[in-house]
């Protein structure tokens, strides 16, 4: 077994690097469909979250956005609380607590789908109400002295014209939501994350198990990125 | 045909309108100037109830706006009848405000199809006509940031009159625009005034005042201070604040 003694400082105050550390490709490759597997549960997980996540999105911006007193409250003590504790304690309580108080028990994967989505729609739901009220006043204004409605003015004028302001921020949020799933590993749920983790685990191979595994998670948020990246220059253009 | 009866309007503690009177018949051009912050366009904004009203009323047509008398007492009118009401009543901004997402032509048809259901093609060949009018048919099909300040303000004039409204209001409709660019757009208005629409322009042109209006108003904080024919506000005004603006703008 080799020891890993990366970045340990020598008493002469020189880091020493790794000794006698080999990188095992063997082991790596041995891991791969392992690990991909753990990714492609990732990707559901994320594909998930970002559909439902979106959804309660859009109805919370929707509440935040109208003008009514009740809906705004609620939609404002929405993203207060989803916003405001961590996810992984978000997770617990869905996971752990909720079975004990309610006596409901749910399996890993609808826990870690609905707090990703819960906690990821308070985050979307911000998103998209920037972005409705980064648009000028006067474009409602205009709308309503034509006669049309507020619906209508939304509908036809207002949100239009937040789709491109939209892609950086939903973006970003995307691939907050992709590496957050790496949370629900605490919950039992077996990803990327906890794939890497459990074999690093058995075989004392941590440093390919992870390093494999970010590699993973890294060429998952770059597809995100030029995904969004293409999108915008499309839109910019037709613009 | 625009009727307002003792309207006042405050933001917080600051009396923006107090007490305006105001009657303008049909076919009449109403020019209001005075100094910034004296409620001009506040004025104007009640008048097709973008802003709602603390007291008074206002009606158009001899019907009540944003209101509703029930046994008596005035109740706010339900939206879709303010809506409905809006369509009589065309604005133009300082700003434009064209929707930058559509082109010209879905600029002028997006309200008459949506609102008042006329047909695509219909709503087109009327847009056509006004693009004609107000000189930019070759413009159909640019995106307003391809436009001039003076012909996306025409273009908006355009968009309002393709819901055929009975009045015609505008705040300040040229002075976002550069020197050379006002004339074109006052031109459209100075023929839309010939052909009899009742128009109320918030304005600081006093030739566009001069020519075409058939009265001047003056307000200073949120009271009309006077009015009368642009003959008389100009060569003759009685009232001293009226005398004071005018020396500073002219
Ligand atoms: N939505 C609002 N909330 C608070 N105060 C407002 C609002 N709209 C206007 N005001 C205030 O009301 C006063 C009158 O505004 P208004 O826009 O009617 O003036 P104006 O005569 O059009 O001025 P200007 O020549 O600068 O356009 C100003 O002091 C303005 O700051
Ligand atoms: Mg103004």
């Amino acid at each position: 077994m080799q020891i890993i003694e990366l970045g340990k400082v020598s008493n002469s105050g020189v880091m020493k690097v790794a000794t006698g550390f080999v990188w095992d490709w063997a082991f790596v490759l041995k891991m791969l469909p392992l690990l991909l597997k753990g990714a492609v549960m990732t990707v559901t997980l994320t594909a998930c979250a970002i559909t439902f996540g979106t959804g309660i999105g859009l109805i919370i911006a929707f509440m935040k956005i109208i003008k009514n007193p009740v809906l705004n409250f609620i939609g404002g003590i929405y993203t207060w609380v989803f916003r405001g504790i961590p996810l992984l304690v978000q997770l617990f309580i869905i996971y752990y607590a909720l079975p004990m108080v309610l006596g409901i028990t749910l399996d890993a994967f609808p826990a870690a789908v609905i707090g990703i989505s819960l906690c990821g729609g308070a985050y979307i739901a911000e998103i998209i109400r920037a972005g409705v009220q980064s648009v000028d006043k006067g474009q409602m204004e205009a709308s309503m002295s034509l006669g049309m409605g507020y619906f209508q003015a939304m509908r036809r004028v207002i949100v239009p014209q937040t789709y491109r302001r939209l892609i950086p921020p939903m973006g970003n949020e995307f691939i907050t939501l992709l590496k957050d799933t790496a949370l629900v590993s605490t919950i039992t749920m077996t990803e990327l994350t906890r794939t890497a983790q459990i074999y690093s685990a058995s075989h004392f191979k941590p440093f390919e198990m992870f390093l494999t595994a970010g590699v993973i998670y890294l060429i998952l948020t770059t597809f995100f990125t030029v995904v969004f990246g293409k999108l915008e220059t499309k839109l910019a253009q037709s613009e | 045909m625009i009727k307002v009866e003792s309207i006042s309007k405050s933001f917080g503690s600051l009396k923006v309108l107090d007490n305006i009177n105001l009657n303008i018949s049909p076919g009449e051009v109403v020019v209001v100037i005075g100094p910034s912050g004296s409620g001009k366009s506040t004025l104007l904004r009640c008048i097709n109830y973008l802003e709602k009203i603390d007291d008074g009323k206002i009606y158009i047509d001899g019907k009540l706006v944003g209101k509703k008398e029930i046994n008596g007492r005035l109740v706010e009118a339900p939206a879709k009848e303010v809506y409905k009401m809006r369509e009589n009543i065309g604005m133009v901004f300082q700003r434009f405000n064209l929707f930058p997402h559509m082109t010209v032509l879905q600029n002028i048809t997006e309200a008459p199809v949506l609102v008042k259901k006329v047909s695509k093609q219909e709503a087109f060949k009327q847009a056509l006509q006004l693009l004609e009018k107000v000189g930019l048919d070759e413009k159909a099909n640019a995106y307003p940031a391809h436009l001039s300040g003076g012909q996306q303000q025409r273009v908006a004039i355009a968009r309002a009159l393709a819901m055929e409204p009975k009045i015609m209001l505008f705040d300040e409709p040229t002075s976002a625009l550069d020197p050379e660019l006002v004339g074109e757009v006052l031109a459209v208005m100075k023929d839309l005034a010939k052909e009899g629409m009742t128009m109320v322009v918030v304005t600081h042109e006093m030739s566009f005042a001069k020519e075409v209006a058939d009265r001047v108003i003056f307000m200073d904080e949120g009271k009309i201070v006077e009015e009368g024919p642009p003959s008389q506000i100009f060569t003759n005004p009685s009232h001293p604040r009226t005398r004071e603006f005018l020396v500073k703008i002219l």
